[in-house]
């Protein structure tokens, strides 16, 4: 294989992500499949990297890995059909191969490569057997159909992280410069794209600035995000903050109730000159302003999550948003944060005030943003999307 | 998730056991339905085995009150543990989807 293409090959494996990655059953499925419909005690997705092959999924097989030099995918890889050696003692090419001269004593060998998107030959999906073994065209068929089922669950996770550079790109990509404040965020979430967003943008008065989280996890929550976000912004053009999110959440009523989704939201505006944050709270309830001797406030929900009063009644009117307001003097913190970070946590309101307690302190937005998210990173299993919005009101 | 159903004459009792989750809600979701097309319009949900609920979660329980009152009945909650009536207080559903302390005290509510 040339190098040029072997590194474009290793491109597009690395893109997709999954080496050195745990086992998932979508995978192992198939290769339990092929195991069994072929009758062998060996069946297996491999992918070939640079110098090893990286077990995917494996029936039969003990190790994760073994060197690609001595593979028999190594050759599966190097052309478009099903790679067959019937009986390898047989084969001058594998008369000193370890896979054959020593343990497990390997004479059959069926392989078809796997393609990414992009069109080069990632992997294999294997079968192997001790005993030699005649395959027919049938059985390529059969072989080849499996194939292109994984080939399709690698191209599914591709869509997924395409999908999520996108959402990425819908986040804020520079800070915005106010002078006297400090301002940060973060979101990461739990697989790939999910329902939380941040949002700010910069007006003559001031500076308007929103965390959201739309319920639910995943795609479906997502292109949901991306609706209130777009919504959110266009209404955030004028009158106040409670104007702009009665005007959103009008907006929003039939694609909520349509859909059985809601949003909780903390959208908020900033008077830079007084310090003065309006703030409306739908049913976000996740805001803390930090104090520079340690203490904290914390500002509750002013109503329902965008979406329930059209969910119970859907010939209702919208329930009133009335803005609160809380002034942030010198040194002061206005935190707000996804409930992601509370189930990483016990999930209690025990858990606002450890979140409260890991913030006291904080000398900046950003570092207010990394504390939260530190409390995260500490849990194995991040089950929900996290994220934190900051403004920190310099001491002079 | 197991659901246990206690069907009295003038309410449905239905105890939810586990996480109430993107899993779950549906299945309890269902459940509340089925219950109320079965001529209960009075659903007391006792959450005293709900370990955890999820945004998920509790989009089912307004979607439970919802289908209750269209009925002409009502969704009640008994028995929350911490994590669930956090997540009610925070929302500010709770002024909705009021916890009570037993299932008695639902049962009697109006």
């Amino acid at each position: 294989m040339a190098v040029d293409t072997e590194d474009a090959r290793l491109v597009a494996l690395q893109r997709l992500g999954m080496l050195d990655t745990p086992p998932e059953e979508r995978f192992d499925r198939v290769v339990r499949l092929a195991q069994q419909l072929f009758d062998v005690p060996t069946a297996f997705v491999s992918l070939v990297d640079r110098d090893r092959l990286f077990y995917k999924a494996k029936v039969g097989l003990e190790q994760d890995e073994a060197p690609r030099d001595t593979s028999f995918c190594r050759l599966t890889i190097e052309q478009p059909e099903t790679f067959v050696v019937e009986d390898a003692t047989a084969d001058p090419r594998f008369e000193d191969n370890p896979w054959v001269v020593d343990d497990p004593h390997l004479r059959f060998y069926a392989g078809h490569p796997l393609v990414a998107p992009g069109g080069h030959r990632v992997g294999t999906l294997c079968l192997m057997d001790v005993r030699p073994r005649a395959f027919g065209a049938q059985d390529a068929v059969l072989l080849r159909d499996l194939a292109s089922w994984v080939e399709q669950e690698l191209v599914v996770d591709d869509e997924l992280q395409r999908a999520a550079q996108v959402q990425a790109r819908l986040l804020p990509r520079s800070v915005p410069d106010v002078p006297g404040y400090g301002v940060a965020g973060a979101c990461l979430p739990a697989r790939g794209v999910g329902g939380d967003f941040f949002d700010w943008a910069l007006a003559p008065d001031g500076l308007t600035f929103t965390l959201a989280d739309v319920m639910g996890k995943g795609g479906a929550a997502a292109i949901i995000a991306a609706t209130v976000r777009a919504v959110l912004r266009a209404a955030s053009r004028r009158g106040s903050v409670a104007d702009a999110v009665a005007t959103a959440e009008e907006s929003l009523a039939l694609d909520l109730s349509g859909t059985s989704m809601f949003a909780t939201a903390f959208h908020a505006h900033l008077d830079p000159a007084s310090g003065a944050v309006d703030y409306v709270d739908a049913g976000h309830g996740l805001a803390l302003v930090v104090h520079p001797d340690g203490r904290t406030t914390r500002l509750e929900a002013g109503g329902p999550p965008l979406g329930f009063a059209a969910a119970l009644d859907p010939e209702a009117p919208p329930p009133p948003r009335d803005a609160a307001r809380v002034v942030l003097g010198p040194g002061d913190l206005l935190v707000t944060f996804s409930d992601g970070v509370l189930d990483v946590l016990d999930g209690t309101v025990a858990s606002v005030d450890e979140v409260a307690r890991g913030l006291a302190g904080a000398r900046s937005a950003a570092d207010a943003v990394d504390r939260v998210l530190a409390v995260a990173r500490g849990a194995a299993d991040r089950p929900d999307d996290l994220t934190v919005v900051a403004v920190h009101r310099e001491a002079p | 998730m197991e659901i246990e159903t206690d069907l009295r004459a003038d309410a449905a009792v239905l105890r939810p056991a586990g996480r109430l989750t993107m899993v779950t809600a549906g299945e309890l979701r269902a459940r509340i339905d089925e219950t109320v097309a079965g001529g209960h319009r009075v659903v007391v949900l006792d959450l005293a085995d709900t370990t955890f609920m999820d945004s998920s979660g509790l989009g089912a329980l307004v979607g439970g009150l919802r289908a209750t009152r269209v009925a002409g009945g009502d969704l009640r909650l008994a028995c929350a543990g911490a994590q669930v009536r956090t997540v009610l207080q925070l929302t500010t559903m709770d002024r909705v989807l009021r916890p009570y302390d037993t299932v008695e005290d639902a049962l009697r509510a109006s």
